[in-house]
Formats: C-alpha cells, structure tokens, sequence
C-alpha cells in the first residue's frame, strides 16, 4: 500500500514539474528571469542528486558550473560550435570535472571531503583566472552567440527570442527531471540512498561505495554543465562568477532551501531564491544576508526545506480534517 | 640569493598567519566536532576591526589588543545563541549553520564597510627595515613572525600545561566522559570557540597592514585554511604549524617563478598530498 502511494506521488511530481514550467511564464514579468529559474532548478536538482541522495555536501557545483558554461561558450566563439554540440560538450566537460573532483574528493568521508571539495572549488577559480586569454578572467568571456536549434538538419526555432529559449530550456529541463527520476528509483538510486543512510553498511553488503559515490558525481557534474552552457547562452556572457565559490554556495543554498531529496524541491529553492534575487538585488544590494537567515532558519526549523513544508503543513490540514469528522462522529453517537 | 631568503621569509610570516587561522579551526574541530565554516569571516570582522581602531585612534597597538577580544566575544554570543543548537543535529548541519552565518558576517561588513577594500599602515615604530649586513627586511614583517612564534608558544603551553587545556584534549578525545566527570561541557565549548575564533581574528589584524582588507577575503582565508588542515591533518597543533608554513611558503616562493600561479599552487600542493597521503602529513586517520 505504501509503495503505491508512493510511486503515484512520484507521478504526480512529474506532472506538477510539467505545470509549473507551463504556467511559470505566464506569471512571471519575463520569459528571461522564467528561463533563469529553470537553469538554476537543473544545477540544484543535480545538487540534490549528491546531496539529497547520497548525503555528499559538495562545494563544487560551481567549478561544473562554469566549467560547462566557459567550454561550450569557447567552443562556440572559437569553433562555430551549434547549440546541441555546444551543450553535449558542456555535459562532458561538466562529467569530467565533476569526475576528477569527485575521484580525489571521495577519497577522504565526512567533514575532510566537504573541505576538499571547497579548496577545489577555489582552485578553479583561480585556474579561470589565471587563463584570461581564454576565459576573459576578470571581465569574463563577451558575446557569446545563441545558435539555432537543428534537428536533423532543419532549422526548428533561431531560439532568438526568449519565449522560443525558454521553450527550449523548458524542454530540456523536463527530460533531466525524468532522468534524474529515472535514476534515482533505479537499483542504482537506491543503493545511492543504502550509502546516504549507512555507508558502512552498504560498503559491507558488497557494494563498492566510491564507484557509486563517482558515478553521482559524474551524472551531476554533467547536468550542471549543461546550466552552465544554457546559463551563458541565456546572458551571452559568462563571468568569472559563474565558477567563483559563491556560485557553488547559492546552488547549494537554493538545494537545502527548496528541500532535500525531493526533486520538486529543487524547482521550489531555485524559484524563491532568483525571484527574491530578482526583485531585491536592484533596491537592496545587501539582501543575500536574508539568503544567511532564511539558511539558518531552514536547518533549524525546516530541514526537509520548503517542499517539506509544504509536505507537513498538508500533513497537518489532514490530521485536522481527519480529526474533526472524528469528533464529528463522535458528537453524533454521544 | 637574498631575493631567496627574503621570499622565505615571506613564506614563514605568511605560514605563522595561516597557522594562527588553522589552528583555530583544528581546536574547535577537535573539541566540538564540527568545522566552522564562518572562521574566514570572522577573521574578516578582525582585519575590519583593526582598520576601524587604527583610523580612529591611529594606534596599531590598541587594535591588536583589542580586535580579537571582540571578535571572540562575538564568536561566544554566536555560539550561545546558534551553534549551541545544532550540536545535536548531523555534521551537515553545522556547516550549513555556520555557512549562513558566514553569509551574513560579509554581507553586513560590505554594508558597513562598503564593497572597496581598505588599506591599513604599519604602526610607527614598526615602519622601515630590519637591516642586517646587506640583507634588508621590513621591520613589520619580521615583527609578525616573532609575535606569531609567541603567540603559538603561548598556546601551546595553553594547551598542554593546564588544567583548561586538559580539558580541552580530553574533550576532543571523549566528550561523554569529560562532561560525566563533573565538567561543564558547554561552557567549554563555548569558550573553546570563543577561543579558536578569536585567533582567527588575532590573524585578521596582524595580516591587515600587510595585504590590506577586502570584504572577500573571508573566502579566501577559508579555502587556504582548510588547505592546511587538509595537509596536516585535522586537529592536530603540529599539523596546524607545519601545514601553515608549508603552504605559505610555497605560496611566496611561486610569486617569484609564476605569480598567477602562487594560488593556485597551493591547491596543486593540496591534491598532490591527498593523492600520496589521504590523511595528511600528521592526521590520525
């Protein structure tokens, strides 16, 4: 009985990740900031993916980040590059860092691996920096092109105005949630889960934990690239903050804020954060001091995140309707 | 060959610095069990802290007294009022906690302090330089070296000839048994903290007429602290100093042979002894 609850809740979160990017631009002010919280939902959904899933704290959601989004946009400027290659090369590069982040990192558990994925983090950044003949270091990397999308040699949309890219990202971002669903409900996912909950344990059934722990990685770093490629596409530019710390720590803030282990969750933490971003940043420059308090908050009231308040407040609208006809019920007899 | 020694020299100041910053972060990780991910940015409010004394009063001194006494007096409220509560949750928690707090601290000192970094002078009788022979260096910089020495000297007599430091030492050992023997635990940790923080400040206002202040340096501070802790090994004193002045002098002696690259090194540094030691030079596994 469990079991079936849960698969058709699964369901249900496909589809109401389906609605909520139909009706996101309709309620938004523009196609442009919808397409932001999309890409910045894929980057915490793989953030999840490590986190939520496996219970690794990775500070390096940034180097794949940027790491994807300096690649496809180099490839694109230097080699002419379409859109669809652009990205697949932002996913391998994405998969290839996270691979080689991930293989020293998880080489040390707990508290050492999360500092080692920090100091990796500042390493990219000072590589990007340092190689400012191709990153553009400080000012970043100028006019980035937005290719056509081809499909078997036809042209099916410029992808020149924002609906038409946000249409694009929008599909895309359904086919890595189905992924990602794919993936975790998998044998693959779960003994991702049997690592998150006892690693021991699951070492001693027999499962060798770093290819799997690797493996997380990879698939995460992958999608994080390609938000990284779509995130350049979308400003045709890319800063040296798209590979900084700090953008490893909003992906994360945004993972933690919106609620681990539930992938809808993501959608909701990248969502609250780049509107709260969008509608402050031009009145309060200071405003990610409400980002350090909303952290706080969620660790120490809401840990499941705002998707596991919304989850408990329906719980409870539950228990109070349950237990109201209960009383009803039992007024009635009386 | 001066050139040489010069760097070296560098490199030991910029270690007892980094030191100070990681040993800190070892004795509260020790202790308490959980990495402060808002140390850099409390050694920010020390190098702001110092600039704020300096430009107002002018004296150097007062700062360097003063500074790290309200760096660890903040370090104790916030532990009281939040870290306290999260002891009990898991370890990812305590980062997060004190993620958000880091968050906050360079966000209200870019409000306060504004966005430009700020420089500060070296203190009167400390301008100029150290001559000694044909060797010339500047007298703050080997001022820093010295006090640091001391500084490190005192702590670890601290450490390892008192009753405080029994306590301490034994709590990172077992913390149930300490605390059943009639200690009160929290208010060891709480002062632990205070106390592993407050160096972080102490580093903040020694390192500031020397690189300056900048609100995102915190950053910075913490990436190579845990740099350190990663080679030496955490929670350990000697690691701590030889982790310190290891990566600040490969630091200094890069930005003689490629000065893009002296940060970077000390990363390289870093993967290299994960790859040969995954524990680090002293750690206990």
């Amino acid at each position: 009985m469990m079991k079936q609850k849960k698969s058709s809740l699964f369901g249900g979160v496909t589809l109401a990740a389906l609605v909520t990017i139909i009706v996101m631009p309709l309620l938004l002010p523009s196609a442009t900031l919808a397409t932001e919280i999309l890409i910045f939902a894929m980057a915490a959904l793989a953030c999840n993916l490590l986190l939520g899933y496996t219970g690794l704290l990775s500070f390096g959601q940034g180097i794949f980040f940027g790491g994807g989004a300096y690649v496809a946009s180099i490839c694109m400027i230097h080699w002419q590059f379409g859109l669809l290659e652009a990205l697949l090369i932002a996913m391998l590069t994405g998969a290839l860092l996270a691979g080689l982040v991930g293989a020293l990192s998880i080489r040390r558990k707990g508290i050492y691996f999360v500092m080692l994925t920090l100091s990796f983090s500042q390493m990219a950044y000072f590589i990007a920096y340092s190689l400012s003949d191709w990153t553009g270091g400080d000012n970043g990397l100028l006019d980035i092109p937005r290719p056509p999308l081809m499909l078997l040699g036809f042209e099916v949309s410029d992808l020149v105005s924002s609906e038409a890219f946000y249409a694009f990202v929008g599909v895309l971002f359904m086919l890595i949630f189905v992924f990602a669903r794919r993936v975790i409900h998998s044998p693959f996912g779960t003994t991702l889960v049997a690592i998150r909950e006892n690693e021991n344990r699951a070492s001693a059934v027999g499962f060798s934990t770093n290819h799997f722990k690797l493996l997380a990685f990879v698939i995460s770093g992958g999608i994080t690239g390609i938000a990284g490629a779509l995130y350049a596409m979308l400003l045709n530019f890319a800063p040296l903050s798209n590979i900084e710390l700090q953008m490893s720590e909003s992906i994360l803030i945004m993972t933690i804020i919106g609620g681990t282990g539930s992938l809808f969750g993501s959608i909701l933490g990248a969502g609250s954060i780049v509107l709260l971003g969008d509608i402050l940043s031009s009145v309060w420059p200071r405003w990610m001091i409400l980002l350090g308090i909303a952290l706080i908050g969620v660790v120490l009231f809401m840990p499941s995140g705002l998707w596991g308040g919304v989850g408990s407040v329906a719980d409870r609208w539950r228990e109070y309707r349950r237990r109201k006809a209960s009383a009803a019920k039992s007024s009635e007899v009386n | 060959m001066s050139l040489y020694l010069f760097q070296i020299l560098n490199g030991v100041g910029l270690g007892m610095i980094y030191f100070l910053i990681s040993v800190g972060l070892t004795i509260i990780f020790g202790l308490l069990n959980f990495v402060n991910f808002a140390h850099g940015a409390f050694y920010l409010i020390g190098s702001y802290l110092c600039f704020t004394i300096v430009s107002l009063t002018g004296n150097f001194w007062l700062a360097l007294a003063i500074a790290p006494l309200i760096v660890a007096a903040l370090a104790f409220l916030t532990e009281r009022t939040l870290i306290k509560r999260a002891y009990h949750l898991p370890h990812t928690y305590h980062i997060l906690i004190t993620l958000g707090i880091a968050l906050i601290i360079q966000e209200l000192t870019i409000s306060i302090w504004g966005p430009i970094g700020k420089s500060v002078s070296v203190p009167d009788a400390l301008q100029g330089v150290f001559q000694m022979g044909h060797f010339y260096y500047p007298k703050y910089r080997l001022f820093v070296i010295i006090f640091a020495a001391v500084i490190a000297f005192a702590l670890w007599l601290l450490l390892e000839r008192t009753r405080f430091g029994a306590l301490v030492r034994a709590g990172s050992e077992d913390t149930e048994t300490v605390s059943l023997l009639g200690t009160h635990i929290h208010k060891l940790f709480s002062i632990t903290f205070a106390l592993g923080v407050g160096l972080a400040g102490l580093a903040g206002v020694l390192a500031a007429p020397i690189r300056g202040v900048h609100p995102f340096v915190g950053v910075e501070v913490l990436g190579i602290a845990f740099v350190v802790v990663v080679i030496g090994g955490m929670g350990s004193f000697t690691g701590a100093l030889v982790g310190g002045l290891i990566v600040g002098l490969v630091q200094s002696l890069m930005t003689t042979i490629w000065p893009q690259g002296s940060s970077l090194m000390i990363y390289g540094a870093m993967a290299f002894v994960i790859l040969l030691r995954p524990y680090g030079l002293f750690g206990r596994g």
